[in-house]
């Protein structure tokens, strides 16, 4: 068999899968309060949750549908499925799958970048549940230290520590691309305070504005090339 | 027996643990798959040996900030419930918020353990996950289709010979998404006077820049699996000396 119609077999398994996982994840988690409800003899109050719901699903499915949109073509097929059903997908999956791409050289949407992807996500998830398990079961001996206030400081700037080494990697990488979106982001967020709890929706324009400037300066190149 | 010990009972652990060992047994399963395949289609050992282990070294430091996040929910939600939630699809910032809104919805004043009572508890929990689902329902049913659709234009781009806009579009994407990271944080300076995310991304990027170096001048690249970690440490301690001057 030939590598390319192994590789559409293997992500076309990967789609069949990836779903059958996912459905069953979700019957899982939504069928574990009514487990817990029916061992604690108190089930969920339909009433109230379809009245938490109504303001959950508010602002959480959009997000959900911008974060879908925008990350599964960064995903790929594989770490898509994990990346989805595993979560903490901006402050770890995401870059820790750019990360991996970037150390394997693996260009974005061919075999490579797939299997990369897959890899860096599925060794995330294995890494995060593994840490927290035994976490869990350390809990009362760690609780002290882990919380003592003079780490908290440490504790409570871990996104700030993340951006700051992924900052100077793609901006290095992007010089062209980054001064506009850093500067009308940063002006945003003097001018209007507000916005700064409103990061997660921030991306959107910074995103498009960075693809934008990325999309002219790639057809500047083309054209380069074809002259040449 | 307490509201408390009810929530950190044996049953609620073994509950939370199924679906927990459920979702390890798939990423192992995924991880094994793309392994093997990745070397039916000729990649290097090396390489995929790179992705697993930068992979893991990335996500330890993470990973303990997450099980922090375990700690500060187990005193209002009992440890199995957190321990679930921030180990399937969950965040830290989206569980707190969650659960504080049902709590609310139930009729408690707040995430309060000294109201919580156990239909509080299991509607919370019921809150927490119809409201996260959304991206696993949207994956399963438009994955593929938005994947293939994807890559047409990129196969097309290619095909003439130039370098595909998918490489230009991710680094593209990821700068607009820490562009709005390090706005948000000049924004929290001005507007509040904490300088503290702006010290930890400064020192942070300084140490990338230190790791970059050692990697690309003096050919260690082995730093490069722990060039992000190593980064965030050193940012991360740069917060606690500061907050202690």
């Amino acid at each position: 068999m030939d590598k390319k119609t192994f590789f559409e077999q293997y992500n076309q398994r990967t789609h069949t899968y990836g779903r059958a996982g996912l459905i069953i994840g979700i019957i899982l988690m939504l069928g574990c309060p009514f487990v817990m409800g029916l061992i604690l003899g108190a089930m969920p109050d339909l009433g109230a949750f379809w009245k938490g719901f109504a303001q959950v699903a508010l602002v959480y499915i959009p997000s959900c549908a911008v974060e879908f949109l925008i990350y599964t073509p960064m995903l790929g097929a594989g770490g898509s499925y994990l990346a989805f059903i595993t979560g903490n997908l901006i402050n770890m999956k995401i870059p820790c799958m750019m990360n991996a791409k970037g150390i394997t050289d693996a260009e974005a949407g061919s075999p490579e970048s797939e299997i990369v992807s897959t890899l860096s996500i599925a060794a995330s998830a294995v890494t995060t549940t593994v840490v927290i398990a035994l976490g869990v079961l350390l809990l009362i001996p760690l609780q002290p230290i882990l919380s003592s206030p003079v780490l908290a400081p440490a504790f409570d700037n871990v996104v700030p520590a993340l951006f700051g080494a992924l900052a100077y990697q793609y901006f290095r990488k992007g010089i062209k691309i980054v001064a506009i979106p850093l500067m009308v982001m940063t002006v945003l967020c003097v001018a209007m305070p507000s916005l700064i709890g409103s990061v997660g929706f921030l991306i959107i324009p910074s995103g498009a504005m960075a693809i934008g400037i990325g999309y002219v300066l790639w057809k500047r190149d083309i054209k380069k090339e074809v002259t040449e | 027996m307490s509201v408390l010990s009810q929530m950190n009972s044996l049953p609620m652990y073994l509950i939370c643990g199924v679906i927990i060992l459920f979702v390890l047994a798939m990423s192992l399963f995924f991880m094994v798959r793309a392994w093997r395949a990745g070397i039916a289609i000729g990649m290097d050992q090396t390489k995929l040996r790179r992705a697993v282990t930068s992979s893991v070294t990335f996500t330890l430091l993470p990973s303990i900030s997450i099980l922090l996040g375990v700690i500060a929910l187990s005193g209002s939600l009992g440890v199995p419930l957190p321990w679930l939630r921030l180990s399937v699809i969950g965040a830290l910032h989206y569980e707190t918020s969650v659960a504080d809104i049902a709590a609310r919805a139930i009729g408690l004043s707040g995430l309060n353990i000294s109201e919580m009572t156990p239909t509080a508890y299991t509607t919370i929990a019921l809150v927490m996950s119809a409201g996260i689902i959304w991206g696993m329902v949207l994956t399963i049913f438009f994955n593929k289709r938005y994947l293939s659709r994807l890559q047409k234009p990129k196969n097309a781009a290619t095909s003439k010979g130039g370098k595909g806009f998918g490489d230009v579009a991710m680094t593209a994407m990821f700068i607009g998404l820490v562009a709005a990271y390090v706005g948000s944080y000049v924004g929290t300076f001005t507007s509040t006077g904490n300088y503290m995310p702006l010290i930890v991304l400064a020192v942070s990027a300084a140490a990338m820049a230190v790791f970059t170096y050692f990697s690309e001048k003096r050919g260690q690249l082995w730093l490069d699996n722990f060039s992000v970690a190593g980064s965030m440490l050193c940012g991360m301690a740069a917060a606690v000396l500061a907050a202690l001057v």
